[in-house]
């Protein structure tokens, strides 16, 4: 029942709601992972990013300042890029699908994000 | 004000008397003059009263227009230019008649020119009156300062008159005015013409019923003009042109000035024949469609310029056919108001040709024919007043709607969504801490976490069905795209547009694509649908069409009523068409400015 990732990882929790970041971040330190740190919006995110370099990057859609895809395509354009993982309380479905959002490794719903489906996507990316 | 009109009338009574009474009196005479007949003396001084009578009445019944005035004044003036030959041995009689002479041309261009309001129209017209009076003043002038009644010549007879008063300004004996007499003559020629050129063109610029109006006098002018014009063109051939010996000049001149009261009498009496005209506006209106009663009445007034306000009593104000406000023209603006119905509830104003006010009689004759259709054309204008508010308000409730079904949605999915999924990975939390061996309660929070699930996507659906976030922050193209993928029946999106179209209008689009989609799943048995929404110039175009079994009733389902009501606040058009096996058609128009 160890949802342990197979390499230990830093990770950058973006979301602009405070109850999920502090859930996420025990949730995601309770399977033995790094959370180096944690942004409200998409300037800071980027900023954040910078800074601390983390190996991942849980990334929701909807941010009060811009959407997640942007943020995302501007990671993307890093020479060394962190993984990004996109989150939302809605559906793919609900955000116009995701095709041709470049720059995001994948995708969890809010509802379905577990260990066990972020340590699938960052195996299959890594 | 009318004892002032009943002396000035009995003063002229009196001056024409005692002038006939005069020309009959040898006394008054100078010497060597053969004067006319006592019967033309009469006839003379009737036409001149007749004519000071006719000014006074004018006066009288139009007080606003300044014709009676001036009517009054040219045609005393021009009594008054005779007490020199008649009295030529009193100095007062000679300045008077002196003066008056040569005002007698300047009074009568403007009366003629400033007819019918007594104002007159143009820069031109004011700057050419003005002229005149400083040119007849100053012939005036000239003959106070040095004209000799003591000798002149009358009818190319050399009349010495030893008795005769002298020139009234001075005594400095009497200069030979025969050239500056044909420096005035030539003169004078110049502007009668000028003045009869400015008549003419004034009668073929009016509009028909001003013309109407204008012509009678307008005629008189110019035969008063042609009169004018050969008596001072045969003074300066140097042939006779006294009145009193001259018979030609006598008749043309009293036929010239009696043609003034005349046409103003014809002018009357041609308004009234008029009248008939307002028989065929009655049935004209009988069989105009709406909104026509503005031309009707130019037509029957003659005035293509007439403006139609209709009266609306919520306003308070003017409108014209469209609903536009109309401001009526101030006094002075060169038009006219005319107000029909009563002065606290007025039904409509025309605003026409001054000219117009001359045939009182006819404007109202023609509103009050015109009172039952203008009445319907202003209940008409406020009824389309009140549907465009009703139609603004109903477009404004659905735009209110639509925001506060964002708000909520965004609340939603702020509020309890978040909490939710916070008390989602706080249950997973806790059952990974809990391991295996807690006696079951292991099971117990998986299946509290399934419960939450089901929880969330029911939320979610909610917060979907309120007000869709993809469409807010997407567009139509992808809100569309999403109802596809979602739809269990597959959908094609033939076509869809890419920019963003106003609010109301996408919010319209995608809940009739929501709408159709779930009729489709639920009853139509369809196995594919088509949904195409096309930009086509001011317009946006919604189709979807199924192939299922057709059948629909419209009026089933209060959504689809729903949706008529929503593409109709848009003023758009909804339609649904569909005949039992040949699937169910809606198409939609929204208009996209």
């Amino acid at each position: 029942m160890c949802d342990d990732l197979a390499v230990p990882a830093t990770v950058l929790v973006v979301d602009d709601h405070a109850s999920f970041r502090r859930f996420a971040r025990k949730l995601l330190e309770a399977a033995g992972l790094t959370v180096v740190g944690e942004a409200d919006d998409g300037a800071s995110a980027l900023a954040a990013a910078e800074e601390l370099r983390p190996d991942v990057v849980l990334l929701d859609v909807l941010l009060p300042d811009t959407t997640g895809f942007e943020v995302a395509r501007e990671l993307a354009t890093w020479p060394v890029r962190p993984l990004v993982v996109l989150t939302s309380s809605r559906s793919a479905a609900d955000l116009g699908g995701l095709a041709g959002r470049d720059g995001a490794d994948g995708f969890i719903p809010k509802s379905e994000l577990t260990v066990a489906a972020l340590a699938a996507l960052v195996g299959e990316a890594a | 004000m009318r004892a002032v009109r009943v002396l000035l009338w009995l003063a002229g009574a009196a001056l024409c008397a005692r002038l006939l009474l005069a020309a009959k009196d040898e006394h008054h005479r100078p010497a060597g003059l053969t004067y006319l007949s006592t019967d033309k003396a009469l006839l003379h001084y009737t036409v001149a009263l007749l004519a000071i009578t006719v000014g006074l009445v004018v006066w009288d019944r139009r007080p606003e227009s300044l014709t009676g005035p001036l009517l009054t004044a040219a045609s005393f003036a021009y009594v008054l230019s005779e007490l020199d030959p008649l009295f030529h041995r009193s100095r007062l009689g000679l300045a008077v008649a002196l003066v008056a002479s040569p005002l007698v041309i300047a009074l009568f261009a403007h009366v003629f020119l400033a007819y019918p309001t007594g104002r007159l129209g143009s820069r031109l017209e004011r700057g050419f009156v003005a002229s005149i009076y400083a040119f007849e003043l100053a012939v005036a002038l000239v003959y106070l300062l040095y004209y000799d009644p003591g000798s002149y010549v009358v009818g190319g007879i050399r009349v010495d008159c030893p008795q005769c008063g002298k020139a009234p300004l001075t005594n400095v004996g009497w200069h030979d005015l025969t050239g500056a007499g044909r420096v005035r003559d030539g003169l004078t020629i110049a502007v009668i013409a000028v003045a009869a050129v400015l008549v003419a063109a004034k009668l073929v610029r009016a509009a028909p019923g001003p013309r109407r109006v204008l012509l009678p006098f307008g005629l008189a002018a110019l035969v008063l003009a042609a009169h004018g014009a050969v008596v001072f063109g045969l003074d300066l051939a140097g042939s006779s042109t006294d009145f009193w010996t001259s018979s030609t000049v006598f008749w043309s001149e009293t036929v010239a000035v009696l043609a003034i009261p005349v046409a103003l009498a014809a002018g009357v009496l041609w308004s009234r024949s008029s009248r008939s005209a307002v028989a065929d506006l009655v049935v004209e209106l009988e069989h105009s469609p709406p909104g026509s009663v503005r031309a009707a009445l130019a037509r029957t007034l003659g005035d293509p310029s007439l403006e139609l306000g209709l009266w609306l009593p919520e306003r308070r104000a003017f409108v014209d056919g469209d609903g536009r406000a109309l401001e009526l023209p101030a006094a002075g603006s060169g038009r006219a108001v005319t107000v029909l119905g009563p002065e606290d509830a007025p039904i409509a104003a025309l605003v026409h040709d001054p000219a117009l006010l001359e045939q009182r009689s006819l404007l109202d004759a023609a509103g009050a024919a015109a009172r039952f259709a203008l009445e319907n054309e202003r209940l008409q204008a406020e009824l389309r007043l009140q549907l465009g508010e009703a139609r603004s308000s109903r477009a404004r409730i659905v735009r209110a709607g639509d925001e506060e079904r964002r708000r909520l949605e965004r609340d939603l999915h702020d509020g309890a969504q978040q909490r939710l999924l916070g008390l989602g990975l706080a249950l997973q939390l806790a059952r990974a801490r809990l391991g295996t061996e807690a006696d079951g309660a292991a099971e117990l929070l998986a299946e509290a976490e399934a419960e939450l699930r089901a929880a969330l996507d029911e939320l979610r659906e909610l917060a979907r069905g309120i007000h869709p976030a993809v469409l807010t922050e997407q567009g139509l193209s992808a809100a569309l795209r999403s109802l596809a993928a979602r739809s269990p029946v597959p959908v094609t999106i033939a076509e869809a547009p890419e920019g963003r179209l106003p609010g109301p209008v996408e919010a319209a689009a995608y809940f009739l694509v929501s709408e159709a989609l779930a009729n489709v799943a639920k009853y139509a048995r369809a196995s594919s649908v088509r949904v195409n929404v096309v930009r086509v110039d001011e317009r946006v175009l919604v189709d979807v069409d199924d192939d299922g079994t057709g059948g629909a009733d419209p009026s089933r389902g209060s959504g689809l009523r729903g949706l008529a009501d929503r593409v109709h606040a848009l003023d758009g058009e909804l339609a649904l068409e569909s005949r039992p096996g040949h699937g169910t058609h809606l198409h939609a128009e929204l208009p996209c400015a």
